[in-house]
């Protein structure tokens, strides 16, 4: 098994970190940035998640930002999404670098695009029947281009129309995905418990909400949270805890001032987890 | 192979301040980006120099801050720069312009081709490509869409236009002008980006070209922007269908029929 889908299993804490932009007119500061958080979520023992191109937004290649500051890669505590807006030459490039420096662990999703990104195409992947590339094909690209290397995750949106994200679900685990990621929740979510229920062999990491600005988490879960909605992602996050004890969580837009250290507490409190952790 | 390529600073959006008095733009007051059109001009050039060899030249006249662009440019394979910057280049037109442009790539030297974006988007005259060939005197082609061959000495390239394309051969040294869809233009990596911040851009200003005041600025603009005005908005197209699917198909077919009558007396 790889150590990746062992730090899913165990629920460690999965922390997003988004690459400088692309336009950046403070590039080496924003490097820095980068690097010092990094440098944090391996040292308390979390898994790094490095996003690509998050909202069409053009932004530099986790992959290719490990290698220029010669970031430290552990394995089991690093995740790169890739989604299908690359070039071919792209997509080997991040994957062959991904496999030498041992990342195994990859969010596979369809992505969001922009004028500026390229996409794939069906005859990239060596696909013939189909008339664009999803998360679907870009699953079975990877695992028929390097067998048992990575340990593949998805996406469920539980906000989507329930029929069609099961089904949406069901191709992407036969197309090989063994881990899913949740869009954020703020509460017990019905159609995640059905997700957990269906898939009990599936590890189901859900993702919370870490920042306060409900505009950017209306436009993510896709309906429209009143800005003046009561809401507390240290809570949030709590409560998530609490009612889904058996899955990890990956924590979106997490405020590294203020908020990394109290992670740490809620992860050691017994209190609210049903199943304490061992404390790092 | 020694490839120009002419690239342009341009607003970043759609709310471009105009000045009242003179109807230009107010660049300072605007994001700039690099002009949309220019990257494929780009990419065209460094993927014909993977292919032949040779070095790519980015060139481009405005401000200091237009250095931006140039980098944006070096960032994904262009060797080297150079920034056309003088007081005395303020005010032209696109014939001043392209004269300017013209007078730099005659300085650089043994150029074989000059490639441009097919227009800026902020005056969308699709003017200075062909000023510069002009100025030149050399051949050119517009609107290109596939670059076919390259035999010594020649270019033989697909030119779009509305009723199709045309093949061109074009003898060497020339210009081209490159349309959106003859590539995908690449993203700059981390790499490229570092290295572009560190890259040595001259700045090549009036003193340096061998082209009179009476050639650039106002005074050698032939041409004068006395109104700017918001096109007359098109008339939606878009009809709504509503009902159950029988009235729906039924009002679909009556207004296909409409608007088929509707070309039909137009032509």
């Amino acid at each position: 098994m790889h150590k990746s889908i062992d730090t899913i299993r165990k629920r460690v804490y999965h922390v997003e970190i988004l690459p400088p932009k692309q336009d950046s007119e403070k590039l080496e500061a924003d490097l820095e940035l980068f690097e010092q958080k990094y440098r944090r979520i391996m040292e308390n023992g979390y898994c790094a998640c490095i996003t690509d191109n998050a909202m069409g937004l053009l932004a530099f290649q986790g992959s290719e930002l490990i290698e220029e500051l010669n970031l430290p890669v552990n394995s089991d505590q690093i995740m790169i999404h890739l989604n299908t807006f690359h070039t071919k030459d792209n997509l080997d490039n991040i994957l062959n670098f991904c496999r030498q420096a041992g990342i195994e662990s990859l969010l596979i999703i369809t992505g969001d695009g922009s004028d500026r990104l390229p996409k794939l195409t069906p005859s990239n992947l060596g696909e013939t029947d189909i008339e664009s590339v999803t998360s679907v094909e870009l699953l079975k690209y990877i695992h028929r281009r390097y067998p048992g290397v990575f340990s593949l995750g998805v996406a469920f949106n539980p906000y989507e129309p329930q029929q069609q994200e099961f089904a949406k679900m069901e191709r992407k685990l036969m197309a090989g995905a063994s881990f899913i990621v949740t869009q954020p929740l703020i509460e017990k979510n019905h159609v995640v418990d059905l997700l957990i229920e269906t898939y009990p062999l599936i590890p189901v990491t859900i993702e919370a909400w870490m920042s306060k600005k409900l505009h950017l988490l209306s436009d993510a879960v896709g309906y429209s949270i009143p800005e003046d909605a009561q809401f507390d992602p240290i809570e949030n996050l709590k409560q998530l805890h609490r009612v889904y004890p058996e899955c990890g969580f990956y924590l979106s837009l997490l405020g590294f001032k203020t908020q990394f250290d109290m992670i740490q507490e809620i992860w050691n409190d017994e209190k609210v987890n049903a199943f304490p952790r061992e404390a790092k | 192979m020694k490839i120009v390529v002419c690239v342009n600073q341009v607003p970043a959006t759609n709310d471009a301040k105009i000045d009242p008095e003179t109807k230009r733009i107010i660049r300072e007051k605007t994001k700039a980006i690099l002009n949309p059109f220019d990257t494929y001009a780009i990419e065209e050039a460094v993927q014909l120099k993977k292919k032949f060899g040779g070095e790519i030249i980015a060139l481009s006249m405005g401000p200091e801050k237009a250095e931006h662009c140039l980098r944006e440019a070096i960032s994904v394979g262009v060797d080297r720069a150079i920034l056309l910057s003088d007081p005395a280049f303020g005010g032209s037109d696109t014939w001043a312009t392209s004269n300017i442009l013209a007078h730099a790539i005659l300085k650089i030297g043994k150029v074989d081709l000059v490639i441009c974006g097919k227009q800026a988007i902020d005056g969308d005259t699709a003017q200075v490509g062909p000023g510069i060939a002009s100025h030149l005197h050399w051949q050119q082609a517009t609107q290109v869409v596939c670059v076919n061959e390259f035999i010594t000495g020649r270019l033989i390239v697909d030119r779009m236009h509305e009723n199709g394309l045309d093949r061109c051969a074009l003898d060497l040294p020339a210009v081209i002008t490159v349309v959106k869809g003859i590539n995908i233009p690449r993203v700059p990596t981390l790499k490229g980006c570092l290295a572009s911040k560190k890259a040595d851009i001259p700045i090549w200003k009036h003193a340096d070209l061998t082209i009179s005041f009476d050639e650039i600025g106002l005074n050698g603009s032939p041409t004068r922007v006395v109104k700017t005005e918001p096109p007359v908005p098109r008339p939606s197209l878009t009809v709504k269908i509503a009902g159950t699917p029988e009235d729906c198909i039924k009002q679909l077919k009556a207004e296909l029929i409409r608007r088929k009558q509707f070309a039909l007396k137009s032509r």
